[in-house]
């Protein structure tokens, strides 16, 4: 789904953090120390996103036995293409970086 | 303390998901681990309880959830409300506070074998009250547990107890003009929790399409 809304300054901060390291997987509790949003805008935001199919989101293993699953996410195709139309250009080049 | 009052309001934040969010509920229980490390499982359990409040509306199981909390806070804890105050009523009729004129139908005469009788049966009328009103707690309290089983069982008592508690004040010429409007009341309570359960059953059947194959 296509959004014709400008989002909104948290959903950029996000987007903005997520397309910095476009191919890599993030955990929720790094987004937030990285975007300085807190859980509770946080996770309403990723589910959001993951609805409209910008955001994907897979199981991790625990790095230490005993510890629950991790959910990881990172942006799609639809949401990095969202990311580049509404980034700065600073941020555009460092995108283009991270997926080199 | 913290950690304990952190760990309640994630079991919190996880039943108010619900069904349609588990996933979004482990999630956050997987990162509540990271906050711990950092030192901020309160804030970061407070968010997640946010984060699953603001959810609600917008999924149909929240909503029901949400529609629940208003039935039983908005109407059946009044109703029991309004019960205990009829049984106070009729305690002070009983402790000689109150004449039976207040309970008389209009027009009634003060025939004392009917006072007498009136009297006497006020502790019978007492008790039906009182488990009207208990009735209705018990109910508000299986409805927003979503315990359908115990709600027909509830349900049918507080229905049995106002079709007695109706014969008896009938029989002793009691003023029943007060039951019209509380009979009235329940069953607009009963249509209420009919589609709640409706809602419910929808809901139940929606997540599993395989149960309208039986």
């Amino acid at each position: 789904m296509v959004r014709n809304r400008r989002p909104s300054k948290q959903m950029l901060l996000l987007l903005d953090a997520l397309s910095a390291h476009a191919q890599q997987w993030r955990h929720g509790y790094d987004l937030m120390k990285e975007t300085g949003l807190l859980s509770g805008t946080l996770y309403p935001l990723l589910m959001r996103m993951t609805d409209q199919g910008l955001v994907e989101a897979e199981w991790r293993e625990p790095a230490q036995p005993g510890r629950p699953a991790r959910h990881a996410y990172r942006l799609t195709a639809a949401g990095l293409a969202l990311a580049l139309n509404v980034a700065t250009p600073a941020a555009i080049s460092s995108s283009k970086v991270a997926l080199a | 303390m913290m950690l304990a009052v952190a760990k309640a309001l994630m079991s919190l934040a996880t039943c108010c998901l619900g069904e349609s969010r588990r996933d979004w509920a482990f999630a956050m229980q997987g990162e509540f681990d990271a906050a711990i490390e950092e030192g901020c499982p309160l804030t970061f359990a407070a968010g997640c309880l946010i984060a699953a409040w603001r959810e609600m509306p917008r999924q149909a199981e929240g909503r029901l959830v949400l529609a629940n909390y208003a039935l039983a806070l908005g109407l059946l804890l009044p109703m029991a409300v309004l019960q205990f105050t009829h049984a106070i009523g009729v305690i002070l009729l009983f402790i000689g506070q109150v004449g039976p004129g207040g309970l008389l139908s209009s027009g009634g005469t003060q025939n004392p074998y009917l006072v007498w009788s009136q009297l006497s049966a006020a502790p019978i009328l007492l008790m039906l009250w009182l488990l009207l009103g208990v009735g209705h707690l018990r109910l508000a309290w299986v409805l927003v547990d979503r315990d359908w089983s115990s709600v027909v069982k509830v349900g049918a008592l507080i229905g049995a107890a106002t079709v007695t508690l109706f014969t008896f004040m009938g029989v002793l010429f009691l003023d029943v003009g007060s039951l019209i409007s509380h009979a009235a009341a329940l069953a607009f309570e009963f249509a209420a929790i009919i589609a709640a359960a409706r809602g419910q059953a929808r809901l139940v059947l929606a997540a599993s399409p395989d149960l309208l194959a039986w």
